[in-house]
């Protein structure tokens, strides 16, 4: 009987861990819900490379917090039976045809950059993605 | 002693495969896509291939890899071929001067907008049904943000949750010289996204320099299942992959130029245990034999540790493939999993599909590699035939155009997997650029089989035709080189010889057979290579051994 178990248990881990293999796209959940979790602001503004003083910190963290629960409002909705819409624009496609087109002023947007070494961006030097 | 040749030409080493070590007795694979790297650096990677190889599993290792087995899955990415960039009008063309490809979308410059080339769709929607993919007629795209130098929005366009194609597989047929054998590997999804630009480090300097032309090229991410097993099953996915977007025309697949990027991701376990061993990614691979190697090295990295009790030094991170030392090492460790906070594209509309849309590009795809494969094999051909002729779709077509104007299916496989591709392989040139056509060749191989010409004379008539063109017919006549039949004048032209060389005859007679061949060969020289060699030895030998 055990071994029943932990072999469908094995199983089912088994194929678990083959979905969450190739990527971290997981399938959309829309009946969970609960309160939005409160921000962590100092995270936030690392992931948004904004540089904040504690007293900012302290000064934005309800702030945000309010803003988040102002949609949070749209939990109450039951979408337990809706088809989740990918986008909610009704227009339809906007596609181009394969046609090359040259930028005209190309040295304005050169010329624009803080830091241009002929003919490369300039940039600090970076290492490591994120 | 064994030569060792390429199972590909000299100068266009992404079809360099793991089998540069074994020899080929006939014929080379060639492709038709251009390629600019020179002959030094190939003729470096191969010797380098035949210096590791000995050294990459001691008995040791080879023991205990037979305890576990490896888990790999393989993320390629492929540049498409479309004129223009995905999200602007820009025009894409490698080794244009830095930053000379750009306009205000791809550079991200603040107020603009990205507008899809409908292209693209086409394209994703041939590689999601070339690869048997569920396509989803309703998909979006994505922003996955982040933040570097070489990607100037601070996100990349791509799709997250709902790609174009998913839950697909490809086959293939592993290289005779490594053992054979087919293969079905799952493909887990394909979506459409941007590339970014190109980050080059200036050596010492504390700074490093950007070039937006590649940024906002349109690309295909390929995942496959983590159904492969080996470095060498990786390389021929890979290689699968390739040979299927050149077939379907929507990349070059060039490794080289960076149209064609795999990441691979190896993960070990010994046989019989049910959960998955940890998973490292590698990345830095520039050839398919440089996948084969860094995966093998990879596997044996980790059985090693495993076989020590240290496998928990096993950790998931990203290695980067050494060419030069032929291993992997560790890239700088990152802290945490990156967090792309994916959310819907606001600025681009959802990507419909239509099913009459899908049925026109289904309809409108030529034959690929595994079906061409199949059919080939029922021709009665085998399979390193088969593998040879398939891989460039040009030489597959001049074969079937061949064939189908009569000629014998073997003998035009060896004419063009012999003397011809040794001529393209010589010259550089493609099957496409030869003045031969398949008429001409299907017209040489029934006058020899007729015996108009002997096999001697066709080899020389196809070098004419293949650099000059014109008909086998008018070389034949021009020439005079009819294959001379008629037993009477053999008879007259060897007693000719006979009579010229009385020395040689008497010691033939004296118990030196060998100089039959002389005989035969004063005999062809005097018909100007005419005699038919069949009639002519049999004529030869009666007249030699006759007074004796």
């Amino acid at each position: 009987m055990s071994t029943r178990v932990s072999f469908v248990m094995g199983v089912s881990s088994l194929l678990q861990r083959r979905c969450l293999w190739s990527s971290q796209w997981r399938v959309r959940n829309y009946s969970v819900r609960s309160a939005p979790l409160p921000p962590d602001l100092p995270l936030l503004a690392e992931t948004a490379r904004i540089s904040l003083t504690p007293k900012e910190v302290e000064e934005f963290t309800p702030k945000i917090q309010q803003v988040i629960n102002w949609f949070g409002q749209l939990q109450a909705v039951d979408l337990q039976s809706i088809e989740p819409a990918l986008r909610a624009d009704t227009e339809g496609d906007n596609l181009r045809n394969d046609v090359p087109e040259t930028f005209e002023n190309r040295e304005a947007m050169l010329s624009a950059v803080p830091s241009f070494e002929e003919p490369y961006i300039k940039v600090p030097k970076v290492l490591n993605k994120e | 002693m064994a030569s060792v040749l390429f199972r590909g030409i000299q100068t266009r080493p992404f079809l360099l495969y793991p089998s540069a070590l074994l020899s080929r007795k006939n014929g080379v694979l060639f492709c038709t896509t251009k390629c600019s790297q020179s002959q030094t650096a190939t003729q470096e990677n191969q010797q380098t291939q035949m210096k590791v190889s000995p050294r990459t599993h001691t008995k040791k290792v080879e023991k205990i890899l037979h305890d576990y087995e490896a888990i790999i899955g393989i993320e390629t990415h492929v540049q498409l071929d479309t004129l223009t960039k995905a999200f602007c009008s820009c025009a894409y063309l490698y080794g244009s001067q830095p930053n000379t490809n750009v306009c205000p979308i791809c550079m991200g410059l603040p107020g603009t907008l990205p507008v899809l080339n409908s292209k693209v769709i086409e394209f994703a929607v041939k590689v999601g049904l070339a690869l048997n993919c569920n396509l989803s007629m309703n998909s979006k795209f994505d922003r996955k943000q982040y933040f570097y130098p070489d990607l100037p929005k601070g996100y990349q366009i791509s799709q997250f949750d709902i790609p174009i194609a998913t839950g697909g597989f490809i086959e293939l047929d592993l290289p005779t010289e490594y053992g054979g054998g087919h293969r079905k590997f799952g493909i887990t999804r394909v979506h459409m996204e941007e590339d970014a630009g190109k980050l080059l480090h200036s050596g010492n300097g504390s700074y490093s320099q950007v070039d937006l032309n590649r940024a906002g090229v349109p690309l295909l991410e390929i995942v496959s299942e983590p159904d492969i097993r080996s470095g060498l099953e990786a390389a021929e996915y890979a290689a699968e992959i390739q040979r299927l977007v050149r077939y379907l025309g929507v990349s070059n697949g060039n490794m080289q130029e960076g149209s064609l990027r795999c990441d691979v991701n190896v993960s070990v376990r010994p046989i019989g245990q049910l959960e998955y061993g940890t998973k490292v990614e590698i990345k830095n691979m520039n050839s398919f034999s440089a996948m084969n190697r860094a995966i093998d090295f990879e596997i044996s990295r980790q059985v090693d540790l495993y076989s020590k009790g240290e496998d928990n030094q096993i950790i998931q991170e990203t290695r980067l493939w050494e060419e030069g030392a032929q291993r992997t090492v560790t890239m700088r460790k990152k802290e945490g999993l990156a967090d792309y906070r994916y959310f819907p594209e606001p600025d681009l509309p959802e990507v419909v599909l239509s099913e009459e849309y899908v049925d026109n590009i289904r309809a409108s795809l030529l034959e690929l590699p595994e079906v061409k494969r199949r059919r080939y094999e029922r021709m009665g051909l085998s399979m390193q035939d088969v593998l040879f002729l398939t891989n460039d779709m040009n030489v597959a077509d001049f074969f079937d155009a061949t064939i189908e104007r009569g000629a014998e299916v073997k003998m035009a496989a060896n004419w063009i997997m012999s003397d011809i591709a040794a001529y393209l392989n010589n010259e550089k040139l493609s099957i496409n650029e030869i003045k031969l056509t398949p008429q001409e060749l299907a017209e040489l191989i029934s006058s020899i089989k007729g015996g108009t010409i002997s096999g001697k004379i066709g080899k020389e008539i196809l070098f004419e035709l293949i650099s000059n063109g014109g008909t086998v017919k008018a070389l034949i006549e021009e020439k005079d080189l009819v294959q001379i039949v008629d037993p009477a004048e053999i008879e007259k032209m060897v007693d000719k010889v006979l009579i010229e060389n009385p020395k040689q005859l008497q010691q033939y007679r004296g118990g030196k057979t060998k100089l039959q061949g002389f005989f035969a060969g004063q005999v062809m020289k005097l018909s100007k290579g005419k005699a038919n060699p069949g009639l002519l030895n049999k004529i030869l030998l009666e007249k030699l051994n006759a007074k004796g």
